[in-house]
């Protein structure tokens, strides 16, 4: 039997909402990938967790937004910011396709995979040495969106992930990073993590 | 018959072509709505269709790659990315079709521009561009100027930047950053302000 969560209306600014689902579909898409690329079910059985959560929020948007037009006027600016919440939901579905693939283990040819990880430079898998600047820092402080131009998505520590962490999430010795960004960025997060660079630059 | 690198190559390069493709659109699809740029949006189009020929080329490229049956499986999972990258671009294409039929952007859509705090920009690289010649790793334009290139116009192709993507004449760039760094990234492609890393 399907599980799904039972949708109560509750009044949240559509603004809100939007960015929240705009925020977790593409998310959603950068994780799939890593899935995928890096072998990971765990990290496809999180992605499915999250493609729950968008569908909440397509519904309470929906309901929002019927409450808030009033005229004519209303709901055709309405309707833009509607179709705008339901790619993001077909995106997201995008993405719980991909986790698809990986939970049914239906497989990626191995040669694919190679070459995909040669070309695609946006994401990656970093693993934190004893040696690492970033043990024991945390990612609010390190602020490495504005200096590498790098953000981390996901951190898999002992066993569970860290989806999407805060700023007060610190680093950890032997904690696996999932990284995207600049191609810049994450050579220079792979070396970070690594202990071969051991400067950030500002 | 087993399959040729060549052959391989192809497949591997066009699925890459088609995931960047798909996630360009998307970037491009939500800057056209909250800029509420129907050129954006047009762009977003075209490279709807681009994607749909490039997704049949890769579908008949796996599907005549004469795969054993013991590996229909890796070959089933390259058709299944090749139609998430498809269904991607459409959901792309839809944002941007919000644009396109004249709806006047929600204050709500401007009021999520703001909290982005980000822009998306589109220049030409002028021939006496100190950009001209270099590759993207070495012009450094996020450190430059905080803003980063999202996509690269050339002639009639869109490349997805690469640190190894060298700058031409002629280049429009489309990139996306804070707003402080528009007008100096305005400056370099035009050639009056030059690099100084």
């Amino acid at each position: 039997m399907v599980h799904l969560e039972k949708i109560e209306y509750k009044p949240m600014p559509v603004r809100d909402l939007l960015v929240e689902m705009k925020d977790i579909s593409e998310l959603m898409i950068d994780l799939a990938y890593s899935a995928a690329l890096f072998h990971s079910r765990e990290l496809a059985e999180e992605v499915l967790e999250l493609e729950k959560r968008v569908d909440t929020l397509a519904y309470i948007l929906e309901m929002n937004a019927m409450l808030a037009a009033r005229d004519a006027e209303d709901a055709e600016a309405l309707v833009g910011v509607y179709a705008v919440a339901a790619a993001a939901d077909k995106i997201s579905d995008a993405a719980a396709d991909i986790a698809g693939i990986v939970l049914r283990e239906i497989g990626v040819h191995p040669i694919v995979r190679e070459a995909f990880q040669r070309v695609e430079e946006r994401l990656a898998r970093a693993e934190v040495d004893h040696s690492s600047i970033l043990v024991g820092q945390r990612l609010g402080e390190l602020e490495l969106a504005a200096k590498i131009g790098v953000d981390i998505i996901a951190i898999r520590r002992k066993g569970e992930w860290i989806i999407n962490p805060e700023g007060n999430e610190s680093i950890n010795e032997g904690d696996i990073l999932i990284a995207r960004g600049a191609p810049l960025g994450i050579e220079e997060l792979s070396g970070l993590a690594g202990g071969t660079i051991q400067k950030l630059e500002g | 018959m087993a399959l040729t690198k060549k052959l391989f190559k192809n497949i591997a390069n066009k699925l890459v072509e088609l995931k960047d493709t798909s996630e360009l659109m998307m970037d491009l699809a939500y800057s056209s709505v909250l800029l509420n740029s129907r050129e954006l949006a047009e762009e977003v189009q075209e490279l709807e269709e681009h994607v749909d020929n490039l997704h049949t080329e890769f579908e008949l490229l796996v599907l005549s790659s004469g795969f054993k049956p013991e590996e229909s499986k890796d070959f089933l999972g390259l058709i299944r990315l090749g139609v998430v990258a498809e269904r991607i671009a459409d959901a792309a294409a839809e944002i941007s079709e919000v644009v396109l039929r004249g709806l006047e952007p929600h204050p709500v859509l401007k009021l999520v521009i703001e909290e982005a705090e980000e822009t998306v920009t589109r220049v030409q690289v002028a021939k006496k561009s100190s950009l001209v010649g270099k590759n993207l790793r070495d012009a450094q334009l996020p450190e430059e100027t905080g803003m980063w290139v999202l996509a690269i116009r050339r002639g009639k192709k869109w490349l997805r930047p690469q640190p190894s993507s060298i700058v031409k004449a002629g280049d429009l760039l489309i990139a996306s950053g804070y707003t402080e760094g528009e007008e100096d990234l305005r400056k370099l492609a035009s050639g009056e302000a030059v690099l100084t890393g």
